[in-house]
């Protein structure tokens, strides 16, 4: 399995620039996740790790040695693509064996009788009808062998992209978005499969998503991106606990963290008119950006807690309650000028029977706070917590 | 409050009068005969009137200059026709022609479309240029050909004869005449081609040929697995154009050969001409079309055989 170093990697499509510079080191048998927003250049750096994009600038290198001219088949690299690419006039033996047969191929195999026979010879070789039928029985694909990729639901066709890749034991597993195709109750199947999948070939895993919950369950390690650039480096607890910045603190998590624009002084916070002792350590800065996830507040009775707020939103979700409040102050409703949006989030267990209107006290861990400058959306060192790791 | 059964009821929004409501009924069932009434009457008139009626004239006598007064001989000009060995030389062009039209035609349109399948300086100028044979008129192709194939004028016998060789009788010897005839043919069939298989070409998906390129399979085998079952359906219907309009074809062969010499060119449309302008002989004119007819449906029977194994093994 082969050490992956990515050292000052760059991309450009003509005078637009992709991904500026790019480091990383990817561990043997780590499942990575590169997380970001659409246009965000991860799709492209899988692309480059697999050979299928050139690099412009930077190296890449595979235990060591520079990889930047092979070929996708020479670097041993298994790709799933997001449409699964499965080659629609194949039968789904034929794809899975594809990857076998390319690899005995030779360059006389093309004159065209000769290439028909060696197919036909090489699809009934032993050793290619066992990995076939093994591969097809651990994706439970075995009683769909004879059926074309048309014939398939998105699941079966998400199974046998994968088992297409697996065949041929790769080192290096890429899947670019695999499961945005499928529905949330096969997404969620498969998500588990994939895991799985991991954990028995204990491979390294690149995988490239949009979707946080995909990035949280499955990656040991994720790579939060933004603009081409590294936002973050981390396992899924740590991004999600101690976001580097503003950026990974709103992309990851739903609802986002709540990002409180308050003012600091005389070891007092003020947000919207009202103040409250802080009981925690605070940052230099006179002005800074507050983060609490939507799960560290405490809901306390109307005049009890540190921010008084009025419920402007109840989303049940049945194991638990979303509320999105307003902070009231001085007995009125403000307008709001929270950081990017309105309302405060709040997530609590069960029901706790409020509704619409209901006035309450918040108060939350300050174990579990982040402090963000507001000059740069970058995370604020306070005496009481270390900085996380960032790009 | 009550509800009385009536509320149920479709309840009409709009007050109508009268019975106009029925009126528009009829109207809007009847609207999708109207539209259809232009074709149908079209095909009618200028497509299955003529045809029924050349049919009809195949198994009649009829000469050209009194082409109102058929008498009714049953199939006595097939049997006219299987008995004369113009016959079998016009169908034997016709089978040639059409076979090597489109084996050469759709090859080279192909490999013309594979090239300007990939991003180079002036690739739109390029499919232009290539364009040209197929947007020129045929009339005016087989005048410009003409030029260039004559004997002693011509551009092609220039330069043979500036390499030192004998010139060549292009259109004149039975030898070259039927290979000239196809040149010019390809020269116009060809871009048709390119043009149809270059769009084939642009909609094969990129993810697929870049899954094969991380399985392992190199150009040559990526077009073999990949591009080429994609654009095969395409490359069957061009096929199949290509080779009914070759048995149709009439106007370059007889402007450039007339059909001959001594028949080499002669298809069954060519002769049918000679026949029915030349012999005067309607009736067996209209069989040499009729033969020409089940030619041009013998091969799109072929394609339709194709199209439905191909479905049937996709469903």
């Amino acid at each position: 399995m082969p050490h992956i170093q990515l050292d000052r990697v760059r991309k450009s499509f003509g005078n637009a620039q992709v991904i500026p510079q790019f480091d990383a080191d990817i561990e043997d048998g780590e499942f990575l996740v590169l997380l970001g927003p659409s246009g965000c250049g991860k799709s492209t750096l899988l692309r480059m790790i697999a050979g299928l994009s050139d690099i412009t600038g930077g190296a890449l290198r595979f235990d060591g040695t520079d990889v930047g001219t092979w070929t996708p088949s020479q670097r041993g690299v298994a790709f799933v693509f997001q449409s699964y690419a499965l080659y629609p006039h194949m039968t789904v033996r034929e794809n899975i064996a594809f990857p076998l047969l390319m690899d005995r191929f030779r360059k006389w195999h093309h004159i065209p009788v000769v290439s028909s026979f060696v197919r036909w010879r090489m699809m009934n070789e032993p050793d290619i009808v066992e990995r076939t039928d093994r591969m097809a029985e651990q994706l439970e694909l075995t009683a769909l062998m004879d059926r074309r990729p048309a014939q398939l639901s998105g699941g079966q066709r998400q199974r046998v992209a994968l088992a297409r890749s697996l065949v041929r034991d790769p080192s290096l597993y890429l899947l670019d978005e695999p499961l945005s195709n499928l529905d949330a109750k096969l997404r969620t199947q498969m998500r588990s499969e994939i895991s799985a999948l991991h954990q028995r070939v204990r491979k390294t895993f690149i995988y490239v998503t949009h979707d946080q919950v995909e990035a949280m369950t499955m990656a040991t390690k994720i790579i939060v991106m933004n603009k081409g650039e590294i936002q973050q480096v981390g396992t899924p607890d740590e991004i999600y606990e101690r976001p580097a910045n503003t950026f990974v603190a709103r992309f990851v998590g739903a609802p986002p963290m709540n990002l409180l624009n308050v003012g600091i002084e005389d070891g007092h916070l003020s947000l919207e008119g009202c103040r409250w002792q802080a009981g925690h350590a605070l940052p230099s800065e006179k002005d800074a950006i507050l983060g609490i996830r939507p799960e560290n507040f405490r809901l306390m009775p109307q005049g009890q807690g540190d921010i008084p707020v009025e419920i402007a939103l109840v989303e049940r979700l049945g194991a638990e309650v979303i509320l999105g409040c307003r902070v009231v102050s001085e007995g009125n409703v403000s307008s709001g000028t929270l950081l990017r949006q309105d309302l405060l989030f709040v997530r609590l267990p069960g029901n706790p029977g409020l509704s619409h209107g209901d006035r309450v006290g918040l108060s939350y861990d300050p174990s579990k706070i982040n402090w963000y400058s507001q000059a740069t959306g970058v995370a604020i060192d306070t005496p009481a917590q270390g900085l996380p790791q960032s790009a | 409050m009550a509800y009385s059964s009536q509320s149920a009821q479709p309840v009409a929004v709009r007050p109508t009068t009268g019975g106009r409501p029925a009126a528009t009924a009829r109207l809007r069932r009847l609207l999708p005969y109207a539209f259809m009434a232009l074709p149908v009457i079209y095909l009618a008139v200028f497509m299955f009137w003529p045809l029924g009626r050349q049919i009809w004239l195949s198994f009649t006598r009829t000469r050209l200059a009194n082409p109102n007064r058929s008498e009714f001989i049953g199939l006595r000009n097939y049997e006219r026709l299987f008995d004369s060995p113009d016959f079998y030389s016009a169908l034997y062009v016709t089978l040639v022609y059409s076979a090597l039209a489109v084996v050469i035609g759709v090859a080279i349109g192909t490999v013309a479309a594979l090239a300007l399948n990939r991003p180079f300086p002036g690739r739109t100028l390029v499919r232009a240029i290539l364009l040209f044979g197929w947007a020129v008129p045929n009339v005016a192709a087989a005048l410009v050909w003409l030029w260039i194939f004559n004997e002693r004028s011509g551009v092609l016998n220039s330069i043979v004869t500036s390499l030192g060789l004998e010139r060549i009788s292009w259109l004149t010897s039975t030898d070259m005449a039927l290979s000239s005839v196809l040149l010019v043919t390809v020269w116009q069939v060809a871009p048709f081609v390119m043009l149809v298989m270059l769009a084939a070409l642009q909609s094969v998906p990129q993810e697929v040929k870049e899954a094969a390129r991380v399985d392992g399979a190199d150009a040559l085998n990526i077009f073999r697995a990949v591009t080429l079952p994609h654009v095969m359906p395409t490359l069957q219907l061009v096929s199949l154009l290509v080779a009914v309009w070759s048995i149709r074809r009439f106007d370059i062969i007889y402007l450039l050969t007339g059909g001959g010499p001594i028949g080499s060119t002669s298809t069954l449309i060519v002769k049918l001409r000679q026949v029915a302008f030349e012999n005067h002989d309607l009736g067996l004119a209209s069989a040499y079309g009729v033969i020409g007819l089940i030619l041009a449906l013998l091969v799109a029977a072929i394609h339709a055989a194709f199209n439905r194994r191909r479905q049937k093994g996709q469903s």
